[in-house]
């Protein structure tokens, strides 16, 4: 369950990103999440609630895009899309295949509401 | 409303980290292999009869990686390595941090290779990159033959598959051939050894591969 260490890399980034917009509200953050890249999204969902329980992000979703796993056969040169992982290239058998797409984790957007969503003046609430 | 672009790795910090280890190890000519693996599959054996086979004028340093207990640490000490543990207290993995923090304990620069030994657990700890030369799953027999397609990330960023315990083979039904087609299939790069660590069969070919790359981090 590394998960929550995942999302603890991932809320470093995004309060460095959000530092640059003083007085912003986050709410929405958009990732891509390769289906090969061991991480499972319902998982990480869970894992972000819970850590960003009574904090600034307490109301910030978490919208992932999953990558499909993609190879390419090094001797047939054919591209293809993993439905699940197969066994050998689907077109000529071949075992030689690099992975071209499907291992990426990273943050791509956020999404932000610039006036703070109703923040009192004067911002510090804690 | 506004979108802001961010474009980042979430492992960015870690990779970051990572990079500086390799560039420490890169700088003192020492070869890192990172050993992931099931719990009981056999890391600390091998390292074990590795340290007592590889040439004697090699300097090796290890690193362990457990949840808790120093046991694998005395274990590999009683074989001549020096090294440092590391207790995760419930991490599942390994990062480059955690390495970074212990390598002012090793004498890095005099080494000639540093063993890795992750946390026992074939998922985690192939997304973290360590500053590695290479990454190394172990399979055992007692296992199942059913492994690398049921945890194929570990095989994509593996740079070599050893099957442990196979002096056990006649006990059990297990299909090497199967495995070795997986694996194959999963990363053509990645070649399967298969040994025994408590017999030492097959322990020349994983020792020979190890001296390879050793020459070949050197030249």
């Amino acid at each position: 369950m590394h998960e929550l260490s995942i999302c603890q890399s991932m809320l470093e980034i995004v309060d460095r990103t959000m530092a640059e917009h003083p007085g912003a509200k986050l709410l929405r953050i958009f990732l891509d999440v390769g289906k090969g890249s061991t991480i499972e999204p319902v998982l990480l969902s869970e894992a972000f609630d819970v850590i960003t329980t009574d904090g600034p992000y307490e109301e910030t979703k978490l919208v992932v895009n999953e990558i499909p796993l993609a190879g390419r056969c090094r001797s047939c040169g054919s591209t293809f899309e993993y439905q699940e992982v197969a066994l050998g290239c689907p077109k000529c058998e071949s075992v030689d295949i690099e992975i071209t797409s499907g291992l990426e984790l990273a943050i791509r957007e956020l999404e932000i509401d610039e006036n703070g969503a109703g923040d009192p003046p004067g911002g510090d609430a804690e | 409303m506004a979108k802001v672009d961010v474009g980042k790795k979430i492992l960015s910090e870690n990779d970051r980290v990572a990079a500086k280890n390799r560039e420490t190890f890169d700088d003192a000519g020492v070869l890192v292999l990172n050993f992931i693996s099931s719990p009981g599959s056999g890391k600390t054996t091998l390292l074990e009869t590795t340290l007592d086979r590889l040439p004697q004028d090699l300097r090796v340093l290890v690193i362990e990686g457990d949840v808790s207990t120093t046991r694998d640490l005395d274990r590999v000490k009683a074989h001549g390595a020096t090294g440092v543990q590391i207790n995760t207290g419930g991490g599942c993995h390994l990062s480059a941090k955690m390495v970074a923090e212990v390598l002012p304990e090793l004498d890095v620069e005099h080494a000639d290779i540093i063993f890795i030994e992750n946390v026992g657990n074939l998922i985690c700890p192939s997304t973290y990159d360590l500053g590695e030369d290479g990454k190394v799953v172990l399979l055992a027999t007692t296992e199942g033959d059913d492994k690398p397609m049921k945890y194929p990330t570990i095989f994509y960023e593996s740079r070599l598959a050893i099957l442990n315990k196979i002096d056990l083979l006649p006990y059990l039904d297990y299909d090497v051939e199967k495995v070795q087609r997986e694996v194959e299939v999963l990363n053509a790069d990645c070649e399967l050894l298969q040994v025994s660590a408590r017999s030492g069969e097959g322990i020349d070919d994983w020792i020979s591969w190890i001296t390879t790359r050793l020459e070949e981090k050197r030249s």
